[in-house]
């Protein structure tokens, strides 16, 4: 008995995980334009991730994910927001320093590159939402056996 | 200033440690100790920077995250997070990074033969950021947060020796109870924010008093339901009495120290004093006949559970077998007393006796913090080395393990309240108070304090008795768990030396300030109005 899923259920994962994929970095890069930003792009690309692991198994998973590589990654994402905080303290925490009077990210409102660091503390989010869901899920999948 | 330039760092030290702690741990065992106990050292830095400070100049510091001011550009209402932190506040920010940075160095020894540190080490720092939060914040949500951060990390560290029965059964449980916990808060607070559109504290203590209604009265009582949970007041401690037992020792000296204080009693006191002004409710609305909340009535609600928590707690802990379970029960007794002064202070408000009451409520919580953390800790000493808890096995504990014994009884005559300790002051001020107040809530805390001595005198009996087989074999600890231990002692002994000064110093002041007669709280925030 394989741990995969059917020809048909692989073919389209294999052509839908690049979209889901897509779709996810899109909301997280327009999160301070469009509805949706870091937790809700960072689920949407970890839900690619776990299509992976039921449609190609648990086996095809394992190749695919490094603990250690997911863990540190949930980190710099916590790190980089944490960072970006950071960058105004001058004035308070959390000032937007990067709005005000910052390089490239104090853009016309409305376009791509403006909000000062919300688009930085979006793709952190992103990063660490989906790092940690698709580990969460993962440790899910690998836990032992059904008995005991 | 100093103190306000400095108040981020208490959250971001400890939240950059936590997040930095996956990529350290790539560099060993070593690495990640040394760095869970830096991150910590630093804290309890800051954090005593930050008591001086407040204790030192007595205001209070208001700061506001994201610019220079709470206010927004052309109106004079608080639209940002600000942080407020009293001199309550910062009692509660040291002694929680005190206990923390025991608790982290202990580990070291304690948690060695566990597997998973990495995320051990990650879930003590969030926990501590959690409480660090709550401690400092003066906007509701951002409380509620925490509170949160707190909880869940506090749920996955009971939990956290998977492979024992007990520490699944334990975390289970203190998860379902807790998050119907939390959800009465975020109700409460939902309720309140539908009301009156505010959620900064000190704002919206103004419109509770210019407009006390039916729905901040609800609120109130979620918040007092769901934080009675939060604290293990009687009907709703049974998670406690088995989250304690379960989890890791290190981790149980700070449940029992600090989370269910800060999250229990620090809480209760700040929504109480600075979002339902007394001063206002109390004495200024009902003098002038207005409509008013009435805080006597709540002060005696307090005062009715704590007494059932007095007596329950404290009696339960003389019938145990289980030393860490003995420990739990016995730490819900002493939250008995905390709440009893809580109460006494709000029921008899603007007088000396409730200031008396809420200066000893304030000192018995630090106090407690202390002996209890230095009795879990003592009590996983006995678990790592002899690997029982059972006070049936522990017979002649004093011949093999002289110091641990010394620990436990200087922690032990601490609790029940012997003269040369800290424990005896503050529970004299909660004595003393009770007994002016209403003589019955004196004659019951004294029978609670009956039953908390049988139940340490037992175990105590038990430690200097003939050694058994098992015990003959053990031996003291090593540095990295007899170091916590022996600084807990001697914080112990040197608060015992000086009662009545740390109480007329900081405990007093504290009380005070807390109480705001002269509308303290929402005074630094309001003073804020058009500044910059």
């Amino acid at each position: 008995m394989t741990d995969d899923m059917g020809l048909i259920v692989k073919t389209m994962a294999r052509t839908t995980i690049p979209l889901i994929g897509i779709f996810g970095a899109y909301v997280v890069s327009h999160g301070h334009l469009t509805p949706g930003g870091g937790f809700q792009g960072g689920a949407t690309i970890a839900g690619a991730g776990i299509l992976f692991l039921i449609a190609f198994g648990l086996k095809e998973m394992k190749k695919a994910y490094n603990k250690h590589l997911y863990s540190a990654l949930e980190g710099i994402g916590g790190l980089v927001f944490l960072g970006a905080a950071m960058l105004g303290i001058g004035t308070a925490f959390f000032y937007n320093i990067l709005w005000n009077n910052g390089p490239i990210l104090n853009g016309e409102p409305g376009t791509l590159l403006s909000a000062g660091f919300l688009p930085i503390m979006n793709l952190a989010v992103g990063l660490k939402v989906f790092t940690g869901l698709v580990s969460a899920m993962a440790a899910i999948a690998l836990y032992r056996r059904w008995k005991s | 200033m100093n103190g306000e330039a400095i108040l981020p760092y208490l959250i971001i030290i400890p939240l950059f440690g936590a997040f930095a702690m996956p990529i350290v741990n790539l560099a060993g065992k070593k690495a990640r100790e040394a760095w869970a106990v830096l991150i910590s050292a630093l804290t309890f830095i800051v954090s005593s920077v930050i008591f001086y400070h407040i204790w030192n100049t007595g205001e209070i510091i208001v700061y506001t995250l994201g610019a220079e001011t709470p206010f927004g550009q052309g109106v004079d209402f608080p639209i940002r997070i600000v942080w407020e932190v009293d001199l309550f506040g910062a009692i509660m920010v040291f002694i929680v990074a005190f206990v923390s940075l025991m608790a982290v160095i202990y580990s070291i020894g304690y948690m060695k033969h566990d597997t998973g540190l990495d995320k051990y080490y990650t879930l003590i720092l969030i926990l501590e950021l959690g409480m660090l939060g709550i401690a400092i914040t003066g906007d509701l949500f951002n409380f509620y947060v925490f509170l949160e951060i707190m909880s869940i990390a506090s749920y996955a560290l009971v939990a956290f020796r998977n492979d024992t029965w007990e520490g699944i059964e334990a975390g289970i449980k203190y998860m379902f109870v807790g998050s119907i916990a939390s959800a009465f808060v975020l109700l409460g607070i939902a309720l309140l924010y539908g009301q009156y559109g505010t959620l900064t504290m000190g704002y919206l203590a103004v419109k509770i008093v210019q407009n006390p209604t039916v729905t901040a009265k609800v609120a109130l009582a979620l918040f007092i339901a769901g934080l009675l949970f939060k604290s293990g007041a009687s009907p709703v401690h049974m998670w406690l009495a088995d989250a304690h037992p379960a989890a890791p020792s290190s981790i149980s000296a700070m449940l029992s120290g600090l989370v269910i204080k800060i999250g229990g009693i620090y809480a209760i006191a700040r929504i109480l004093f600075s979002i339902y002004t007394p001063m206002a409710h109390s004495i200024v609305l009902e003098a002038y006949l207005q409509p008013h909340i009435n805080m006597s009535a709540i002060g005696w609600i307090i005062i009715i559970f704590a007494c059932l928590t007095l007596i329950i707690g404290n009696a339960m802990a003389v019938i145990q077998t289980d030393m860490k379970r003995l420990l739990a029960y016995s730490s819900v007794g002493q939250i008995g007393y905390i709440l009893l002064g809580l109460g006494i202070s709000i029921a008899a408000y603007g007088t000396q006796t409730g200031e008396i009451a809420l200066a000893g409520a304030i000192y018995h919580t630090v106090n407690h913090a202390l002996m209890k953390a230095l009795l879990f800790l003592v009590a996983g000493v006995v678990i790592h080395q002899l690997g029982t808890r059972n006070l049936n096995e522990l017979s002649g504990l004093a011949k093999t393990m002289p110091k641990t014994t010394f620990a436990f009884l200087i922690g032990a005559a601490a609790i029940v309240g012997m003269p040369p300790l800290n424990g005896f002051a503050s529970k004299w001020l909660i004595y003393e108070s009770s007994a002016i107040f209403n003589p019955i809530l004196g004659a019951i805390a004294i029978i609670g304090t009956a039953f908390c001595t049988a139940a340490y005198v037992r175990v105590l009996y038990t430690f200097f008795g003939r050694p058994s087989e098992k015990v003959m074999a053990a031996k003291d600890p090593e540095t990295s768990m007899m170091l916590p231990m022996l600084l807990l002692v001697l914080a112990i002994i040197i608060m015992g030396l000086l009662p009545w000064q740390i109480s007329d110093k900081v405990m007093i002041p504290a009380a005070r300030m807390l109480e705001q007669f002269r509308f303290e709280y929402i005074n630094a925030l309001m003073s804020l109005v058009g500044g910059a």
